[in-house]
This record gives C-alpha cells, structure tokens and sequence, in this order.
C-alpha cells in the first residue's frame, strides 16, 4: 500500500519533470534513477557494496551505440546490448563473489578499470579517449519530449520489475544474506548463488540504463565507464538511502542536479559532492531518507507537546 | 651490400636486448613505487581492516608537496625529507577525525568516508594547484645518465632504485625485528588478541595508517622526477595499487612487495612488444591470479 503511494509520487515527479527542467535533464535523472534503484537491489538489499558498477553501463553504453549506429534497429539494440552487459556481469560476478568482504571490494574496482582501459586502448571500436560520439536516435523519438516519455515509460518498467523482484523470494533471499550469510547458509540456501544472482539482476538494469543513455547525447563519454562514476553510482545510493526502494531516486535526482545544472555555476562541484558524501557518512547514515523520517518524527513530537 | 643488411639486422639484434634491459630496470624502478604503496596499503589493510581507497590521494599530495617543497627551498632532497611527514599529517587526520568514529559501524562506512576523502583531497589538488600539470626535474647530482658497461640509464631511476631497496629493506627490519613491528604483525594476524594484551589499538591503529601514509607521500615524491605531477595522478595509482595487493594476497607484507615488482615488470616488458597493452596486462594479470590461485600469490586466507 505504501510502495503504491510512493508510485503515485513518483509517477507525480515525472510528469512534472520536464516542466521544471530541460527535458534532457529530466531523463537523465530517470536513467539513473534506474542504475540508482538496480544497484541498491545489490548494495542495499543484498550487502554486497561493489565499485564496479560503471562497468557494465558503459559496456551497455558502446554495446548499443555501436550496435545503432550500425543500423541495427532499435528494439533489437536495447535488449541486445543489455544482454551483453548481463552476460559479462555473469563472468566478473562468477569470480568476485567467490570471495566476501573487502576482497570483493577490490576485485569489482579493478574489473571496473580493466574495461576502462580495454575502451581506452581499443579506439577503432570505442573511440578511445575521444568517447564514441554520432549515436543516432530512432525517428520516433528523436526530439526531446517523446525521448522523455519513452525513457519514463522505460523507467516506470524497471521499477515495477525490480519492486517486484524485491518482493518475490528471491528478494527475501537476499536480504537474509545480507543480515547472517552464515544461517543462511545453514537454512540451505546456496549463498555464493544468489550473491551471483544479485550481482547479475543489477548490473543488467544498470546495462539496460546505459544502453538508452548512449541515444541522450549522442555520445558516450569514456569517463562514464571509469571506477570514479561507480563512486557516483554509491553517493547517489547513500544520499537518498540504501534503507528504501524509492530512496536511491532522491539520490539520482541530486547527483544529477549537481553534475548538470551546478556543474555550471562551480566547476569544482566534485568538492561539494565529497563534502556531502562525509557528511552522509558521519552523520546521516540513512540518507535523505532518514532525514525525512528525523524531520516527520521531530514534527509529530511538536504537536504532541504542543496539545499537550 | 650483404653485409650492410647482416650488419643492419645484427644492429637490430643488439639495440633489442638493450631495449628490454633498460625496460626491465623501468619496470623494477616503477615495482619499487608500486611496492612501496602496496605495503602501506597492506598494513592499513591488515591492521585495520579497510581498503584505503585515500591512498592515491595521499600519494599524490606527496608529489606535490615534494614539488612545492623543492620549487620552493631549491633542493630536492629536503623536500623528499620533509613532503612525507605532511603526509603523515594528513593520514593522522584522517584517521583520528573520520575512520576511528566509524568503527562502531559497518567496515563499509569507513571504506566509504575514505572514498569521500580521496574526492575531496582530488578535487583540492585542482583548487590549490590547477588543473594543468607540472613537471619536476631530478636534483643535480642525479641528473643525465650514467653508463653501465652494456647501456647508458638514467642516474636518478638508478638512486630510485637503490633507494627505495633500501627503504623497504629498513621496512623489513622494523616490521620483523622491533616490537613495533611485532604488534603490527599481531594486529594483522589477530586484532582482538591484540587489544586482549593490553596494548591501546587505537594508537597501533594511529601508527599504522600514518606508516601508510609515509610510503604514500614518499611514493608520489620519488615519482615526480620520472611520471611529473598531474592532478588525476592518484586516481590512476589506487587501482594498480590495488591489483597489487589482490595479486600479493591479502595481508601479506612480503607479497606485496614481489607483487608490486612483479607489476612493475609486466608492465614496462608489455610496452616494447605491444605498448597499447600496458595498462590492460596487469588486469589480465589479477584475472589469472584469480583463477589459478584464489587466495592470492602469498595469501593464507
């Protein structure tokens, strides 16, 4: 019933979205609104923290500009690409989630930097450092309100699918990894399984995110496969709240806002970014989220006293 | 005109195994840094358990300061002297105002404020310096090169070189031979007996991540005169940093450095044959290591 409310909302800020913003921007913040949401399934609700994300939006990224820019119709680029993304997030995930803790830490962020520099090196595929630039967009929605709409469409898909994965048992099963892998375990459950699972359902909707993020600008800047955007991809799970299904939104909405539309008044908007970071992790563990809950608690204690 | 061609490929021959000498000493020489790195991010590893995703930050910070202090006083030595005690300074900070509050909390957290720290301490190297690079020539008496019987090198790769053995060295003998260093082992192996003992661990906590610091800040001083200083030097350091001590094994303080030289090597040998491969090498390096020996090259967990 509260999930459905929070829809509704949500429903309520894309619709108003492109009023208040450039439309560009607003689907922006959809997409990734879906890499915030897909990677909370692993990070939140499973326990696995990666630093690897970026890999497979950028591999869903040039997989599907390529693919577009080949000619390759659209409805077959998106899944196609996505694919990709699911198929190599299987390999990386098989090895990284062999191991636990700070060991798969480290193996995620350095898988991140072998696809970057293989995009680095490979520059007759992938442009190299220039990016991949000169993604066409299908007819139907190349202006920028029917790209919204279809993003939005997209978006609300993603949603209701990973809300309903979160609710199925197979998102129960997740979260009892999280809490105590060892009675898990004991209960019978394969662990290292469903760890891969998690890993994999993820790093598809983020593949699925990168492949429409490749047709917004047209281009596919290399940095958006680098180990510092999955640091971004883990800001914008903490500042809206790892604790909540629609809580990453917030986050994605203002890392969005920050890189877009602050970005331009301070070009050394990555300092305010650490600076909230530090903030988040020293004293707002929950993120927005909790700040929320503090603000409503605060305010129903003050009328409380105020009756009373 | 025979000749001339056998003269030719015989020239060739030669200038070859000249160039893969001088390339296995590059890569010994870069090793050396990669060791010293991926020691004290061991030992912060080990000791207190979180990956310091600061350690290239820091790294960074002290090429500059070592820039700043050299451009400054005019002499290099002083500032490889005094640059990785800035360091330590920062580290101290870290340490005391952030990652010790957060031990009550998931490790997570604490590998996340360091990460917000990297961010922040980057994002300052730009403010305080700019966006453009600089470049660092080596002191006088360790600039030009000097021959070596079979090939002429560079007289300040040769005092890297040298020097960072003898830091290491120095390194090993503390962490083997005082109690220090045997606390340290301890809080490696076992951090609870540790506190059991009575020792106070957040001074052993304090100590480790300042040594960390040190070999970060002597590392980017050291590096200067060869890599120059750029403000994304840090980012490109912390994953090989990284792949160093997945390939080591974690916690082992000997590993690191054979893994760090093993690095180190691959990558310099990699450029005479396929110079584009460089940076992939060492990944492919950590994917084999990953398969064939999980636990790492020297690791026992």
């Amino acid at each position: 019933m509260r999930n459905t409310y929070l829809l509704l909302i949500c429903f309520g800020f894309v619709l108003i979205g492109p009023f208040v913003l450039p439309p560009t921007t607003a689907a922006e913040m959809l997409i990734f609104g879906i890499i915030a949401v897909s990677t909370n399934i692993m990070v939140g609700y499973t326990g696995l923290l990666s630093f690897g994300q970026a890999s497979f939006f950028g591999i869903g990224a040039y997989a599907c500009g390529l693919m577009l820019k080949a000619g390759v119709p659209l409805l077959l680029a998106i899944p196609a690409g996505t694919g990709l993304a699911l198929l190599i997030a299987g390999m990386v995930g098989y090895f990284c989630v062999k191991r636990t803790g700070l060991y798969f830490i480290c193996l995620t962020f350095a898988f991140n930097q072998m696809f970057y520099f293989i995009a680095y090196v490979w520059t007759g595929v992938t442009g190299g450092e220039d990016g991949l630039p000169g993604i066409p967009r299908p007819d139907l929605i190349s202006d920028p309100v029917s790209f919204y709409v279809f993003i939005a469409v997209l978006f609300f898909i993603c949603l209701l699918a990973m809300l309903r994965i979160i609710h199925s048992p197979l998102g129960l099963a997740f979260r009892l990894i999280r809490e105590n892998p060892s009675r898990a375990a004991a209960v019978g459950y394969n662990v290292r399984l469903f760890k891969w699972f998690s890993f994999i359902i993820a790093s598809a909707f983020t593949g699925l995110a990168g492949t429409v993020y490749a047709m917004l600008y047209s281009i596919v800047p290399i940095d958006q496969i680098h180990w510092l955007k999955s640091g971004d991809f883990i800001f914008m799970l903490l500042f809206g709240g790892t604790g909540n299904f629609f809580g990453p939104l917030i986050g994605a909405v203002g890392y969005i806002w920050l890189s877009d539309t602050f970005a331009v008044i301070w070009a050394r908007w990555p300092l305010l970014m650490g600076i909230v970071f530090l903030i988040v992790v020293l004293h707002l563990r929950g993120g927005v989220v909790e700040l929320i809950g503090r603000a409503y608690r605060f305010a129903i204690r003050e009328r409380a006293e105020a009756t009373a | 005109m025979w000749l001339g061609f056998q003269t030719r490929r015989h020239y060739c021959e030669l200038s070859m195994t000249l160039l893969i000498i001088s390339q296995i000493l590059n890569g010994l020489a870069t090793g050396m840094l990669y060791a010293l790195l991926a020691v004290g991010l061991t030992l912060i590893l080990g000791v207190l358990n979180i990956p310091n995703f600061a350690h290239g930050a820091l790294y960074a910070f002290g090429a500059y300061f070592t820039f700043m202090i050299a451009s400054f006083t005019e002499s290099f030595y002083l500032a490889i002297l005094i640059a990785p005690f800035l360091v330590v300074l920062i580290g101290f900070l870290i340490e005391s105002q952030g990652v010790r509050r957060l031990y009550a909390a998931h490790h997570d957290y604490q590998l996340l404020f360091l990460f917000a720290v990297a961010l922040i301490l980057q994002e300052l190297i730009i403010v305080f310096w700019g966006p453009v690079g600089f470049s660092l020539l080596p002191p006088d008496d360790l600039a030009g090169a000097v021959d070596l019987g079979i090939i002429i090198y560079p007289k300040y790769r040769i005092a890297l070189l040298i020097f960072s053995a003898l830091v290491i060295l120095a390194l090993f003998f503390f962490i083997n031979k005082t109690d220090l260093g045997a606390i340290l082992r301890a809080g490696i192996e076992n951090r609870e007996m540790v506190t059991v003992l009575g020792i106070d661990i957040n001074r052993v906590f304090l100590l480790t991540f300042g040594l960390g610091a040190y070999l970060a800040g002597l590392a980017g001083g050291l590096a200067t005169p060869i890599l120059g200083l750029t403000p994304s030097m840090g980012l490109d350091i912390l994953p090989i940093c990284f792949v160093v001590v997945v390939v080591a094994g974690l916690g082992s303080i000997p590993g690191a450095i054979i893994a760090g030289i093993l690095v180190g090597l691959s990558q310099s040998i990699t450029t005479i044959w396929w110079p584009e491969a460089t940076n992939v090498v060492i990944y492919v390096m950590m994917g084999l290591t990953i398969i064939l020996r999980p636990q790492g090259l020297f690791g026992s967990r």
